[in-house]
C-alpha cells in the first residue's frame, strides 16, 4: 500500500528542513503549530538544538485560534518575543494546521513586519514533504528577501550551499570544511544572516544538496555569481568502497551520489529526495526499494533502511544520512 | 529585555489572592513555547517520558498505526532504540489527504496490511491521529469500527491533538482514557483494586502495597505491570481504583460509568505530615483504618538525620522530576531549606501551594520553563543542588534529576527523595 511504513520510520519533514537553514541566522523562527512539530525539530531533527542555542519557538496554538483563524495572537505573541529576545529578522514555518485552515503567509508576514519593527518571511511549509523541500524554500526566500539588489560578484570567497545537518550528516562546520583547501563559508552550518545578505563577497558556490539549486541558480541570474553541483566531503573509508563498484547500489540525497560518481562509483543511484541526475532511481515507498535491492551484490546507504530488505544476503555498507534516519556521520566515519 | 523572566513566590502570590490575572509569561496561552533543552522531553516526549504515542501501546501486545504527516511520526524513531521498533506502523499524510480527509477511506486497508505482516496477531490496534483530524472532525470510532470489521482486532483511537493541551481533556488525559477502555465489565473481586495514573508501575518497595495487604486488599492492578493481554482484561475485575495523577481521572470516571468501578483520588506529595494525613483520610474512605506509624515515624527520623547531616542547603527545584516542583519546595522549605529558584508551571491547583511558599520565602524567584525568555536564563551560580532535569541543565552544580521511570510514592518517595540527596552531596 503507498505511504504505509512499515519498517522504518518517517523521514525528516520540510519544516525540519526549513528550520535547519534558520537555525543559525539570527532569525527568531516560529514554528506554526500547537507544539509537537517543534518539538520533533528540536528534539530529533536538529541536532545543534543541545550545543548552540537558538530562538527558535512553536506558536503554542490551540484549537480555537485554528478555527477562528486568530492570526492577530500569533503577532502578539511574536511582537512580545521579538521585544524579549531582540532578533536580527522573524520568520514563520507552516506546519498542517495552517495548511489545513488556509493561512494567508502574505498577510501574516505583512503585519509582522508591521507589529515588530523587524524584516519577516514564512516559509509555506506543511510538514507531508520531505526535509529537501523545506530547505529549498527557506534559501530562496531568505536570497530573495535579503540579498541586496544590484551586487555584483566582487569578492573571490566561496561558499557552500546546502550542507544542513539533515543533508550532510553533520552539525559543525569543521566536520565539512576539512575536505576543503581554503577557508569557505557554509550558509545555514556557522554562518548568519550577514552572509545572505552581503552575497556579493561570493565569487562561486558549491551546490552539495538538491535544496541548493534552486537559490543557486537564482544568484547567477541575479548577480551572475557561478555555480557547481557538487558533493566534495565523501570520507576516505567510502571512496576506498567504492572503487569496484559495477553491481552496487548507492541510496543518499542525489548530489552526494553524484559526487560519489565523480570520484568513480560505477554503480547505480537511488534516492528517496529530490533528484538531479537524470539516471538516478526515484524511491517513494518502502517497496520500492524491496523491488531493486537485491538485484545488487553491495548496498552503500543508510543502514536502517536494511529493516526493510531483512532476507537482503549481499554486503550493505553503511551511509548514515541525517534527515533519513537521524544519525549524524560524525561518530560513524572512522 | 534580553533577561529571564521571574517573579519572587510573595508577588505571585499576592496575584494570586487578590485574583489579579498571571503574568504574560506564566500564562503559556499568552507567549510562544520555548522547548528548550531543558524540559524537551518533558515537553514533547520522545525516548524519555510518556507521550500519547509511547503511552497508547501500554496495552500488552498491542500496536499502532500513526495516521498523520511524517512531521507527527519523526521522533518516533527515538521509541525504536528502547524497544518499541515493532511495534509502530505509519500511513502518512499527503498535502491532499489533509484538506480532503481521503486518508480516512485507507485507514481501514492499511490496518490489513499491518495484520498481514505481522506473524502474530496483536492484541489490539491503536490507530493515532493528529492535529489534522482534529481540524477535520474525524469521527474516529467509526473509523476503527471499520479496522476492527475488516482485520477482527480490537481497534482503539488515540488522540494526540496537541491544540487541545489546554482543554478539558487534553492528549495524555484521553489516552489513558484510551487504554482502559478494551475493559469489559465482569464481576468484581472485593479484594482487588488497581492504581491508575502512571504508565510505570510504583517502586516495589512502596509502601502502599503492604498497607492496601493490611486492610484486605490482596490483588493491585497496575497497567504496566501486565505482561499479558489476559492480565490487562482482568483490571476490570477490581473493586475501586486509586488515582494517584489528576490526568487518569478521566479513565477513573469511564471506568465508574461504564464498568461499575469507583474511584479514590490521591496526591503525590513528599510532606511526611501530608503523606500521614492522606493514608488516614484513605482509611476512612474504604471504612478500613490504616496504620502507617511504622513508615510514618520512620520517615519522620530519616527527615530529621537528613536534616541533621546538611544542615544548610540551597535548591533551585524544576519541573520535570517525579512530583510537583512547588509541593516539592515547600516541604524543603518546611525542612528548614532555602529554595531559591523555582521553574514551574502554574495552575494545576498550585496556587495553595505557592502561598503557602510565599509565607516562608517570598524572595524565591518563580520563573516559566516555556518562556521565550528562558533563552537568556543564566545562573547565578549559588546553588548548593539543583533538583529535577531541567533544574540540572540551568546549574553546573550537583544535581539530582529524579524522574525516573518507575514511580515514587508516599513515604518511599520522601524516602528516596532523601537518600538520593544524601548520595549526590556526598
Amino acid at each position: 500500500m503507498k505511504k504505509l511504513l512499515k519498517h522504518i520510520s518517517p523521514f525528516a519533514p520540510d519544516i525540519s528542513g526549513a528550520c535547519s537553514v534558520l537555525y543559525e541566522t539570527g532569525a527568531l523562527t516560529v514554528v506554526c503549530d500547537a507544539g509537537g512539530c517543534a518539538g520533533n525539530v528540536c528534539g530529533f531533527d536538529e541536532p545543534r538544538w543541545l550545543k548552540k542555542k537558538s530562538p527558535l519557538f512553536s506558536a503554542g496554538l490551540r484549537d480555537m485560534d485554528a478555527i477562528l483563524g486568530r492570526d492577530d495572537r500569533l503577532i502578539e505573541k511574536l511582537t512580545l518575543a521579538c521585544k524579549q529576545t531582540e532578533p536580527v529578522f522573524s520568520a514563520i514555518v507552516g506546519t498542517p494546521v495552517p495548511a489545513v485552515i488556509a493561512t494567508d503567509y502574505k498577510a501574516l508576514e505583512r503585519k509582522a513586519e508591521e507589529k515588530t519593527g523587524i524584516p519577516c518571511i514564512c516559509i509555506n511549509t506543511d510538514g507531508t514533504k520531505h526535509y529537501d523541500e523545506g530547505e529549498e524554500k527557506a534559501y530562496y526566500i531568505l536570497f530573495k528577501k535579503f540579498a541586496k539588489e544590484g551586487t555584483t560578484p566582487k569578492g573571490n570567497k566561496k561558499a557552500v550551499l546546502g550542507a544542513t545537518p539533515l543533508a550532510a550528516s553533520v552539525s559543525d562546520k569543521k566536520e565539512l570544511q576539512k575536505y576543503l583547501k581554503e577557508e569557505t563559508v557554509f550558509f545555514s552550518l556557522g554562518s548568519d544572516i550577514s552572509q545572505y545578505i552581503n552575497v556579493g563577497d561570493f565569487s562561486h558556490i558549491t551546490v552539495v544538496s538538491p535544496s541548493g539549486i534552486k537559490a543557486a541558480q537564482y544568484l547567477k541570474e541575479k548577480f551572475g555569481i557561478s555555480y557547481d553541483i557538487d558533493y566534495p566531503f565523501i570520507p576516505e573509508h567510502i571512496l576506498e568502497q567504492i572503487k569496484n563498484s559495477k553491481r552496487t547500489l548507492a541510496i543518499h540525497q542525489d548530489v552526494y551520489l553524484k559526487g560519489l560518481r565523480k570520484r568513480g562509483f560505477e554503480g547505480d543511484c537511488a534516492t528517496f529526495f529530490k533528484r538531479v541526475q537524470e539516471d538516478t532511481m526515484i524511491l517513494k515507498e518502502e517497496e520500492d526499494l524491496k523491488n531493486i535491492a537485491y538485484d545488487y551484490d553491495v548496498i552503500i546507504g543508510d543502514i536502517s533502511l536494511k529493516k526493510i530488505i531483512p532476507d537482503y544476503k549481499g554486503s550493505f555498507i553503511d551511509l548514515p544520512h541525517f534527515g533519513l534516519s537521524g544519525r549524524e556521520l560524525k561518530n560513524e566515519d572512522p | 529585555m534580553n533577561k529571564a523572566y521571574y517573579i519572587t513566590a510573595g508577588e505571585l502570590a499576592k496575584t494570586i489572592e487578590e485574583k489579579k490575572p498571571l503574568p504574560t509569561e506564566l500564562q503559556s496561552s499568552k507567549h510562544l513555547i520555548y522547548s528548550s533543552p531543558a524540559t524537551l522531553s518533558f515537553n514533547s516526549p520522545g525516548a524519555k517520558g510518556f507521550g500519547v504515542k509511547r503511552a497508547a501501546l501500554a496495552i500488552p501486545d498491542s500496536v499502532m498505526l500513526l495516521v498523520a504527516p511524517a512531521c507527527c511520526g519523526r521522533n518516533t524513531a527515538l521509541l525504536n532504540e528502547i524497544g518499541y521498533s515493532e511495534r509502530f506502523f505509519y500511513l502518512l499524510l499527503d498535502d491532499t489527504d489533509i484538506v480532503t480527509g481521503r486518508h480516512l477511506n485507507k485507514i481501514a486497508t492499511a490496518a490489513a496490511e499491518i495484520k498481514e505482516e505481522l506473524n502474530y496477531t496483536p492484541s489490539s490496534l491503536m490507530i493515532c491521529i493528529t492535529c489534522v483530524d482534529a481540524l477535520l472532525g474525524t469521527d474516529m470510532d467509526r473509523v476503527c469500527k471499520k479496522c476492527f470489521e475488516k482485520t477482527g482486532i480490537p481497534t482503539v483511537p488515540a488522540y494526540m491533538y496537541a491544540l487541545t493541551r489546554e482543554n478539558k481533556l487534553p492528549p495524555m488525559a484521553g489516552v489513558r482514557k484510551s487504554v482502559y477502555s478494551l475493559l469489559k465489565p465482569q464481576k468484581r473481586i472485593s479484594t482487588s483494586c488497581n492504581i491508575l495514573g502512571y504508565f510505570s508501575p510504583l517502586y516495589d518497595n512502596c509502601e502502599i502495597y503492604p498497607l492496601l495487604k493490611s486492610i484486605g486488599i490482596t490483588k493491585v492492578g497496575e497497567i504496566a505491570r501486565c505482561k499479558t493481554f489476559e492480565e490487562y482484561l482482568s483490571l476490570s475485575q477490581a473493586n475501586f481504583n486509586l488515582v494517584l495523577n489528576r490526568e487518569a481521572r478521566h479513565a477513573a470516571q469511564y471506568m465508574q460509568e461504564n464498568l461499575g468501578i469507583p474511584f479514590i483520588e490521591l496526591t503525590r506529595v513528599y510532606s511526611p505530615q501530608k503523606i500521614h494525613k492522606q493514608y488516614q483520610l484513605l482509611g476512612q474512605a474504604l471504612a478500613s483504618p490504616i496504620d502507617d506509624s511504622k513508615y510514618y515515624e520512620a520517615t519522620l527520623k530519616k527527615t530529621e538525620y537528613f536534616k541533621k547531616s546538611h544542615p544548610s542547603l540551597t535548591f533551585a527545584v524544576g519541573e520535570w522530576l517525579n512530583g510537583d516542583g512547588f509541593e516539592i519546595s515547600l516541604t524543603l522549605l518546611e525542612m528548614g531549606y532555602s529554595v531559591k529558584e523555582i521553574y514551574a508551571t502554574v495552575g494545576d491547583g498550585n496556587e495553595n501551594i505557592i502561598k503557602h511558599i510565599a509565607k516562608i520565602s517570598p524572595q524565591t524567584r518563580v520563573y516559566s520553563n516555556l518562556s521565550p525568555t528562558m533563552l537568556s536564563y543564566r545562573s547565578e551560580g549559588d546553588i548548593d543542588i539543583a533538583l529535577g532535569a531541567d533544574a540540572a541543565y540551568y546549574h553546573s552544580t550537583k544535581a539530582l534529576e529524579f524522574n525516573s521511570e518507575t514511580q515514587p510514592f508516599g513515604y518511599q518517595g520522601i524516602n528516596m527523595l532523601l537518600d538520593s540527596l544524601s548520595e549526590v552531596l556526598k
